[in-house]
């Protein structure tokens, strides 16, 4: 099991109102799953997001990732588990303005020590996988929205993550660009990267295999889409 | 990867030129009014120094106390007074010294239609060669003008060109105040000193001004050339004992050496160090307090850059670096900046100095390396301290909730 959540709780309290963002949520993810995570907004699902990516800790619970007991770890070891195992797409990009496609895929490879050569070499490679290999000296504010995603999901694979986190992927795109983004995820999937994408609009979540509806905190649905893992099961 | 921070702390900082500027003008003139300042003193020193050790070496300087009206009461009666005796009496106890008694005398110097007022110095022989002040035609007084009380006279260059213009002085007769004197000397330049212009002097030999001009034998000063400078301190010790028991056990003189005075010079020189240091230094440090100011308002604005670095794997110590990095780079940059403007600051205020002041002809800014790389340790310091506030309080921000930042 990739994700194992057990009893997660997470509670807000802003002055004297607690506000249970999080309610006893139990779920299992296994590797190589493409998971679509619907909900309103207040739904918990951001939260859960934040929790999932080890961004922040829950109330009380317990998270194991890829072996790894989440909760019981200082921030100090989350920030490496962020870089070695999460790689994570937000739905604005989350680009560093002035600077290359390159460098903002070079972040989480700097980050983890790599040398200069290896950071080049890995960055152009993810780069050339999301299409962009002839834009790796554009600045982000150079390229399309779609572009931007690319590069952001380039990014988001560079450090080779078990788990690819997409927080609204498709949200600041047109239709088209949206379609070519779940496209690279459909595509990734395939290859047997394990995906957990946040949205709130259930034609998205379609593109998934498996679908877990989120209400007040709460699971109130799970679905599979067998017929969409067949095909790879067929491949491998 | 320090090498990809610094990279793009310089990407940042030319992002917004005018602001990374303006920041940095604090640093600038931090630094450069450092720089300026400790050039200034450190002139100041090697001009009094020198000033000091021009009026020639191994020199003691004898001068009467003033007493207070209680202790003039106490001593009434007593020989107090400094006298052309005292001079005498120290040649005859140390024959090593060379003794020059100095008084002098306002009076009216005449030369047919043109005439000069201002100060004539009695003195003896010894003066020429104790102040290295020699005349450049005729000669200076001799031991026979004194014992004649001969009314001989030395010109300094300038009054004997008031006096005579192009015309030879030698021989020529002139009247100071009633008597007929006959110039038998004119001294070289030798410029001004302490705001007394040497070349406005005349000399006359001491016994002569006491007689016609004092009526008695008080002189004003002695100045003494002991032989050996490592005596000084024993000799001026002896001679201040001698003197006090010419005067009846009477301590009412002074007696100084170059040491007293160039030590006097020191503590005033610190003094001002401290002083003029403690204004540059609160200068840098308002420097410090604007580019915490820049750097506070950095890491508001880059919030969402802070938590997506955080969300890649930036550890606390990743963007603690980066936002130190970027702080020390202004401080950096605006001190070379300042040290630069500092050296220009300090050869323009010497200038200004040496033709304003008079006296300071020879004055300039001494800039020792010190002072720049107090100044520069100081400026980065200043980035560093001053930065690391901001720096921590980026490098403490939640990651999701810096993500979502608006």
């Amino acid at each position: 099991m990739l994700i194992t959540l057990s009893h997660i709780n997470k509670i807000y309290t802003t002055g004297a109102v607690e506000i249970h963002a999080l309610d006893d949520l139990n779920i299992e993810i296994e590797q190589g799953e493409f998971v679509a995570i619907i909900g309103q907004s207040g739904s918990g699902k951001t939260t859960l997001l934040d929790i999932v990516g080890c961004l922040s800790h829950p109330t009380n619970g317990d998270y194991w990732l890829n072996e790894a007991h989440i909760n019981k770890l200082p921030d100090s070891e989350l920030t490496t588990i962020r870089n070695q195992q999460i790689g994570f797409i937000f739905q604005t990009f989350h680009l560093l303005p002035r600077k290359s496609a390159l460098e903002n895929v070079q972040l989480p490879l700097m980050y983890a020590r790599a040398t200069r050569t290896h950071q080049q070499d890995r960055a152009r490679e993810v780069l050339t996988m999301v299409g962009l290999q002839d834009r790796c000296t554009h600045h982000s504010n150079q390229l399309s929205g779609g572009q931007q995603q690319r590069v952001a999901i380039a990014r988001a694979l560079a450090n080779k993550p078990a788990l690819l986190l997409a927080d609204e992927p498709t949200g600041n795109l047109d239709s088209q660009s949206g379609n070519e983004i779940l496209s690279i995820f459909e595509e990734l999937h395939r290859q047997g990267q394990t995906i957990v994408m946040i949205t709130h609009d259930p034609l998205i979540a379609q593109r998934a295999n498996r679908r877990i509806t989120l209400l007040d905190g709460r699971m109130i649905a799970d679905e599979s889409t067998e017929s969409r893992t067949q095909p790879v099961l067929q491949e491998l | 990867m320090l090498g990809a921070i610094f990279r793009d702390a310089l990407k940042n900082l030319s992002g917004n030129l005018l602001r990374s500027g303006l920041t940095m003008l604090g640093v600038i003139i931090g630094v450069a009014s450092v720089i300026a300042m400790m050039a200034i003193v450190e002139g100041g020193q090697v001009w009094l120094v020198s000033s000091i050790e021009r009026l020639g070496t191994n020199l003691l300087f004898v001068w009467k106390k003033r007493l207070t009206m209680e202790e003039k009461r106490m001593f009434a009666g007593r020989n107090l007074k400094l006298r052309y005796d005292d001079a005498l009496a120290i040649r005859e106890r140390f024959p090593d010294l060379k003794v020059a008694p100095i008084i002098e005398i306002d009076a009216q110097v005449k030369a047919g239609e043109r005439n000069y007022s201002g100060r004539i110095t009695g003195t003896s022989p010894e003066f020429s060669d104790i102040r290295n002040f020699h005349p450049a035609l005729g000669r200076f007084f001799q031991t026979t003008d004194i014992h004649t009380w001969n009314r001989s006279v030395v010109l300094g260059k300038t009054i004997a060109e008031v006096l005579y213009g192009s015309q030879s002085a030698i021989g020529q007769q002139l009247k100071i105040g009633e008597h007929r004197f006959t110039v038998i000397g004119v001294m070289e330049p030798k410029g001004e000193i302490y705001g007394q212009d040497r070349d406005e002097m005349v000399f006359i030999p001491i016994t002569t001004a006491l007689r016609f001009f004092k009526g008695n034998d008080k002189i004003r000063s002695m100045i003494i050339h002991v032989p050996n400078r490592n005596q000084m301190e024993e000799v001026t010790h002896k001679l201040h004992q001698f003197l006090i028991q010419r005067h009846d056990g009477v301590d009412d003189i002074r007696v100084r050496n170059q040491g007293d005075f160039l030590g006097a010079v020191d503590q005033t020189i610190w003094t001002f160090r401290i002083v003029l240091g403690g204004i540059a230094i609160v200068a840098l440090l308002v420097g410090g307090i604007g580019i915490m100011n820049i750097m506070l308002v950095t890491v508001t604005e880059r919030t969402r850059e802070i938590g997506l670095r955080k969300a890649v794997g930036a550890k606390r110590k990743d963007i603690l670096q980066q936002f130190l990095i970027e702080s020390t780079t202004i401080s950096v940059i605006g001190g070379c900046f300042g040290v630069i403007l500092g050296i220009f600051a300090a050869y323009g205020f010497g200038n200004f100095v040496a033709q304003s002041m008079p006296g300071g002809g020879d004055w300039g800014a001494v800039i020792k390396p010190t002072a720049i790389v107090i100044a520069f340790v100081f400026a980065v310091a200043v980035g560093i301290g001053f930065g690391l506030f901001p720096a921590m309080k980026a490098s403490k921000l939640d990651p999701a909730e810096a993500l979502r930042y608006q």
